[in-house]
């Protein structure tokens, strides 16, 4: 077998091993590159600083573990940014996986800011259904979720009241990571309750929420862990996205440069076998 | 004497002449405010009346937009009891500048549109301090505001109720029975004509990657994907698992359909049953042949990752929609050198797909292929109506492009027209 | 016995599939009561599915390990997990933590389920760098864009391939937002156009292999 011909056929663990090098080697020795922000995530941060204080915010927590690197760091810049301007913050998940980690993040974030429970925000948890919690959020949030996630009755909330469905929420962002996520979010909550509407996705699923984007059908977009950290830039808190993107940018860089090096063997194998052709 | 008489009159004319400029620059600098201030009154036209197309407690004020309407002035909108009349003593439901909140800013379409874009337009709706029921009469006036001052219109009653058809969705309905009478007959059709539909390039790749499995004397895997049967593409699925299950049965290759659905496995059970009864080979059927592993996504993935790798099947079909876990199943199939084929409308999952398989049938190629292959009336008419509602979308578009690139190039308004026709029908 | 398992199926898919399809036209207060007493139904049935999905995952390895089955083993740990995730989840009445203390439950789910759904995640990194590897080859004029186009979307999404390529990042946006926007749009107009037409042929009964069984 020829060089190339190796080359071409290279064990996968080699692959594995660069790609967790450059994964790795970044978060340990970050160097800390500048990040241009896009007009996708400048839409959803402009209009959550456009809204007046004590203004209702839903933030949608649609994702699972697995989606932690990339959902989590934009649910709390997310979050710093709405408690920030002092908006009252109404949290859920459609999704039973994320109900715990949902409820961590929220607690989190509201401590940090010194936020109290039931005044400035509240975490209603999981309710079964999909989408039909989102229809009937949009006719009676009360009777969609008549206790929040420890138990006390939502209508006894502070942060809730003039809340009676999603008609009275002021802007809303969904963080999904599949179904039911930003889709499911605009056809049965903003298209029938028409209110402002965001959405924040995994970078796999960014490409296809585009066409919604365009439309003006939600109003920004906050795509992956690039999204996340163009988020904690404006925000003017760094945490745990911008410290990914130098790991990110290797490794983008790293398999750009692996698939340069196999078109080169590749091209130089089909060269030799013309030529090989041509001289038999 | 002359001299003072000079002085008298030469000093009234020297006063009056610089006084009569004075005033008339004053005028020509000052017009606006002087102007207002006597052409100001109260909004014209003004209309109270219940909101159409609505679910109820809401009203909705329309007036006419004067040649006054500047950031500098305001609007008020009044809501008060049916019984009093005196706009003085009613809730201000709406404050805005007078040079905001049109007609042209709502969601409204022309057929319900009855007044002029440009005149203004309020909505109001219960809001902290006052309820608006349905079945109640309320009194509303429109102020026009400029400092302390208010101007009134005469109050106007009105009484707010819910509607039986949002007219607004006309159109939708409009085109949703189009497209489904479409469909019915393009389906009746079939069923009484023979419909042409050209070969789709990927099932030669079918029948090439089972006999590669026969050949090789190894198991075919196929996978119909995480949805259930409500999902259109799981419906294509499993008419492909038809085929399938026949082909393999001919060739007497093992066939292997792990599931994440036990009412899709139960179905795909029946499907493999028939195919091997039609292909003459009812002993080699195996009821495990479809079998339910677990609806968790990666621990279905982990399971099929499990049974590529100990099975070695020699090809792989993904068939269905999937989500995150496609690069997991793909690429440890292509790892173990199987020969794979995928479909899927799954359009997140198309990049993961398209590089690891060696073929992929894209979108509503995995419906057409499951019609090709069924020959079923119900499955190709269906086409043929999606067809034809493609190929009316496409000519919308079109004519759309073309008239906006027309009208951006000539500046000419027509084409506006048309387009926001085509932007309400929509 | 035919009626129960095909006529009344048909008819209520029928009449329920009309009346909600009705009712996105209707604004009325009436027709919205009618969703939302229909959703909560869907919610409640939602909660029985969860209890049925566990059931028959339960059954079917109870067979598995009773048979002494290839892979009885798993079946165990299987049972093992599920019944001592239920039982630690019910102790502490499925909550995570409690006032700011982690629940037997909470270390469950942080300490294992989190991790391993990461870690199922993390794989794709370096599954699609060997894809990426194994596929991106010039082979054709179609695979040369493709690749080309790849190259530019990764230089174009992180910091470093725009601070070395700085139109790249213009490069890549436009790439997005027109041409993937685009063709995003035509495929979801496609299969769009396919699930229209399956709803009104499931309505109508034309459409019946969602209710199981062979051909009639």
């Amino acid at each position: 077998m020829t060089f190339p011909e190796r080359m071409l056929k290279i064990d996968r663990r080699i692959i594995f091993l660069v790609i967790g090098l450059c994964t790795l080697l970044p978060l340990l020795y970050p160097v800390g590159l500048p990040i241009k922000i896009s007009s996708e995530v400048r839409g959803v941060y402009d209009h959550i600083e456009s809204l007046p204080e004590q203004s209702v915010f839903l933030l949608s927590i649609d994702f699972d573990p697995a989606s932690k690197p990339e959902l989590y760091p934009q649910a709390i810049a997310l979050l710093r940014h709405a408690f920030r301007k002092n908006l009252r913050v109404i949290t859920m998940t459609l999704w039973v996986s994320g109900t715990g980690m949902a409820d961590q993040i929220v607690t989190q974030v509201a401590k940090e800011m010194s936020k109290e429970y039931g005044t400035d925000y509240a975490f209603l948890g999981w309710s079964p259904g999909g989408q039909a919690v989102i229809i009937n959020m949009g006719q009676d949030l009360y009777s969609a979720f008549p206790s929040d996630y420890g138990g006390r009755p939502t209508k006894e909330l502070a942060v809730l009241n003039g809340v009676r469905n999603l008609k009275d929420v002021g802007y809303m962002v969904d963080l999904g990571a599949g179904k039911p996520g930003v889709e499911e979010w605009y056809v049965f909550g903003k298209d029938k309750y028409k209110f402002e509407l965001g959405g924040g996705c995994t970078g796999v699923m960014a490409p296809g929420l585009y066409p919604l984007l365009r439309s003006g059908q939600i109003n920004g977009l906050i795509g992956g862990l690039r999204g996340a950290a163009e988020y904690e830039i404006l925000i003017d808190q760094k945490g745990q996205a911008v410290a990914g993107m130098d790991a990110q940018s290797a490794t983008h860089i790293a398999i750009i440069v692996l698939v340069i090096i196999c078109n080169v063997f590749y091209l130089s194998l089909r060269r030799a076998a013309r030529a090989q052709g041509q001289a038999g | 004497m002359k001299r003072e008489g000079y002085l008298v009159e030469g000093t009234c004319g020297r006063f009056v002449g610089p006084l009569l400029v004075a005033i008339f620059c004053a005028s020509s600098v000052l017009p606006s405010y002087t102007a207002a201030e006597t052409a100001i009154s109260a909004p014209q036209d003004v209309q109270v009346f219940d909101t159409p197309s609505d679910g109820g407690g809401s009203l909705t004020v329309q007036w006419t937009p004067a040649s006054w309407d500047s950031s500098e002035l305001r609007y008020q909108v009044l809501l008060g009891d049916a019984s009093s009349t005196d706009p003085s003593t009613f809730t201000v439901m709406a404050e805005f500048p007078a040079n905001t909140k049109y007609v042209k800013d709502t969601e409204t379409v022309w057929w319900t549109r009855d007044v002029d874009k440009t005149w203004h337009h309020v909505v109001l709706r219960t809001a902290k301090d006052i309820e608006i029921k349905d079945g109640t009469s309320y009194a509303v006036s429109v102020a026009t505001v400029r400092d302390d001052q208010r101007i009134f219109t005469p109050v106007i009653v009105a009484t707010p109720s819910p509607d039986w058809f949002n007219w607004n969705q006309l159109n939708n309905l409009i085109i949703a029975i189009s497209f489904g009478g479409l469909i019915f007959y393009t389906i009746s059709h079939a069923k009484r004509n023979e419909i042409f539909l050209r070969r789709i390039p990927g099932l030669d790749a079918v029948d090439e990657a089972i006999g590669r499995a026969t050949e090789l004397g190894k198991p075919v895997l196929y996978l119909t994907g995480a949805h259930d049967l409500h999902d259109p593409s799981t419906v294509a699925a499993a008419v492909i698992l038809g085929k399938v299950a026949k082909r393999a049965a001919l060739y007497e290759t093992e066939l292997m359909v792990p599931h994440r659905e036990p009412i899709t496995m139960a179905v795909c059970q029946e499907i493999t049953k028939q195919a091997y009864l039609e292909a003459g080979k009812p002993d080699l059927f195996k009821e495990d042949a479809n079998f339910f592993i677990t609806s968790d996504q990666f621990s279905y993935a982990a399971a099929v990752d499990g049974i590529m790798l100990r099975k070695k099947p020699a090809a792989n079909f993904f068939m269905g929609h999937y989500f995150a876990e496609s690069l997991l199943l793909t690429e440890t199939g292509a790892s173990t050198g199987a020969i794979q084929i995928a479909g899927t409308d799954a359009d997140h999952q198309l990049p993961f797909f398209v590089t690891t398989c060696d073929y992929t049938l894209i979108g509503e190629e995995l419906y057409a292929a499951s019609a090709y292959l069924s020959k079923e009336p119900v499955q190709i008419g269906t086409l043929r109506g999606q067809d034809i509602g493609k190929a009316v979308i496409l000519t919308a578009i079109a004519v759309g492009t073309v008239l906006a690139t027309f009208g951006a190039v000539t500046g000419a308004e027509w084409p506006q027209i048309i387009l926001d026709f085509l932007s309400d029908v929509k | 016995m035919i009626f129960l398992r095909r006529q009344l199926p048909l008819l209520i898919t029928l009449v329920a599939g009309l009346l909600f399809a009705a009712q996105y036209y209707v604004p009325h207060p009436a027709s919205e009561q009618m969703l939302t007493s229909a959703t909560k139904w869907l919610q409640i049935i939602g909660g029985f599915a969860l209890v049925l999905g566990v059931t028959s995952l339960f059954h079917l390895h109870a067979v598995k390990i009773r048979r002494q089955e290839a892979g009885w083993g798993y079946s165990l740990v299987l049972y093992a997990g599920m019944l001592g995730t239920i039982a630690v989840g019910l102790w502490a009445d499925g909550k995570e933590s409690i006032e700011g203390v982690m629940t037997s439950f909470g270390w469950v789910y942080n300490y294992m389920m989190v991790p391993l759904q990461g870690t199922m995640f993390a794989i794709l990194a370096f599954f699609i760098a060997s894809a990426a590897y194994r596929s991106f080859r010039a082979r054709s004029r179609e695979a040369a864009v493709l690749l080309v186009a790849a190259v530019i979307v990764m230089m174009g999404r992180v910091p470093l391939g725009e601070y070395l390529v700085p139109l790249s990042g213009d490069v890549a946006s436009w790439i997005l937002n027109v041409l993937n926007a685009s063709v995003r749009r035509a495929i979801l107009i496609g299969v769009s156009l396919g699930a229209i037409a399956l709803s009104f042929k499931i309505i109508f009964g034309v459409e019946r292999s969602y209710l199981g069984g062979g051909k009639e």
